[in-house]
């Protein structure tokens, strides 16, 4: 028991030795400082940017599955018209949804794009990761759809991808907005 | 835990410029003064990213915890009334940010399959020897030991302020720590070190 007590003593001996301060092996102020000097934006909008994108999406969905029930394969539309501001990247080359949710995914996207702002380098490269390979995949089903237009199959997928990158874009969104609540 | 306050009153006194104490960096900090909140993340950052790197064994989440920390403590400025130390503030604040993110990181892990598998960096803390071996020894702990151990042990909290930072009660926290010493018992004496 004795022995015991001064191996115990012993342990908390040297763990009060133990270096409390240690120097990180980078400087991580300015990552610190690039996030604390943008002002926070608000959360009406951001809710608001979601709300939209979410609706329409989900209307889209639905639109696809009455017509996909009664054989009526005309709801991916064709291309937008010259100078609406769309990402072919992210949505592939010929078949987009509507400029109503385009608007409200692009106000999103610019919030997103704050999120990433706020995270870790480390953490960034992982969610552009995930993102790059949605996009890939939304690329893919396009292309398939580009053979079989009328794919009523294809076209659930796309709409299913799509909201696979909105929910990940307001993933982010609503990490970087927990980053910076004041409630704590 | 007297001595963690009188470090800290300490570190308070010598400034980069040798002129301003800790309390009028706070303040100034306060009237978003980001060159005031830069004085004070150069006296703390070494304290807080220690206890980040002790609590998660982990250089990258280390540091992702205390720019983290900082972050939060920016945010929070306003509600910091000095009823404690600033250190202590900024301690509690850190802790919570690691336990949070240790929570966030189980439900992903439970949720997500992480497109990259990113292997942690070897810890590198600046002990020696014996210690390093100890430090290694305490890495290899279950979370809630290691935090109890590393809170009072390593920092020297006392019980009642390690089971209020990580939200346990005083009695847990010492079940907790009588854990530790057991297990970094078994684990030592299997790297040779008699008891």
């Amino acid at each position: 028991m004795n022995e015991n007590q001064s191996f115990d003593d012993r342990l908390m001996e040297a763990a009060g030795s133990l270096e409390t301060e240690v120097t990180p092996e980078r400087d991580l102020w300015p990552e610190i400082q690039s996030v604390i000097a943008t002002p926070s934006r608000s959360r009406r909008n951001t809710l608001f940017a979601q709300a939209a994108a979410i609706v329409l999406l989900v209307g889209a969905s639905s639109g696809i599955t009455y017509l996909a029930m009664n054989k009526q394969m005309q709801y991916v539309t064709p291309p937008p018209p010259n100078g609406l501001n769309v990402e072919h990247a992210s949505f592939g080359d010929n078949y987009m949804l509507g400029p109503e949710y385009q608007d409200a995914r692009n106000g999103l996207k610019a919030q997103f794009d704050e999120g990433l702002e706020s995270m870790t380098p480390r953490e960034r490269a992982d969610v552009l990761k995930n993102l790059e390979a949605i996009r890939s995949v939304i690329e893919e089903i396009n292309r398939a759809l580009a053979n079989d237009p009328e794919n009523a199959l294809l076209q659930e997928l796309l709409l299913s991808t799509y909201q696979e990158e909105l929910s990940l874009m307001m993933k982010i969104d609503n990490v970087a907005n927990a980053m910076n609540r004041t409630d704590f | 835990m007297e001595a963690l306050l009188a470090a800290g009153a300490t570190v308070a006194a010598v400034t980069e410029q040798g002129q301003l104490d800790e309390q009028t960096w706070v303040e100034r900090a306060q009237r978003a003064d980001t060159t005031a909140f830069e004085a004070l993340y150069r006296m703390h950052v070494d304290k807080v990213y220690g206890l980040c790197l002790r609590m998660t064994g982990n250089t990258a989440e280390a540091e992702d915890c205390t720019q983290e920390a900082f972050i939060q403590a920016w945010s929070k400025l306003s509600k910091f009334r000095g009823d404690s130390a600033f250190s202590t503030w900024i301690h509690r604040i850190a802790v919570n940010t690691v336990l949070g993110r240790m929570r966030k990181s189980r439900r992903e892990q439970d949720r997500v399959q992480a497109v990259t598998d990113i292997s942690p960096a070897p810890v590198t803390t600046g002990d020696s020897g014996n210690l390093e071996d100890l430090q290694q020894a305490v890495d290899g702990l279950p979370d809630g030991a290691r935090h109890v151990f590393v809170l009072h042990a390593v920092y020297g909290y006392s019980h009642d302020e390690t089971g209020n930072m990580l939200g346990i009660a005083t009695g847990t926290s010492k079940a907790q720590l009588h854990r530790a010493k057991r297990l970094l018992a078994q684990q030592l004496k299997q790297n040779g070190y008699e008891s």
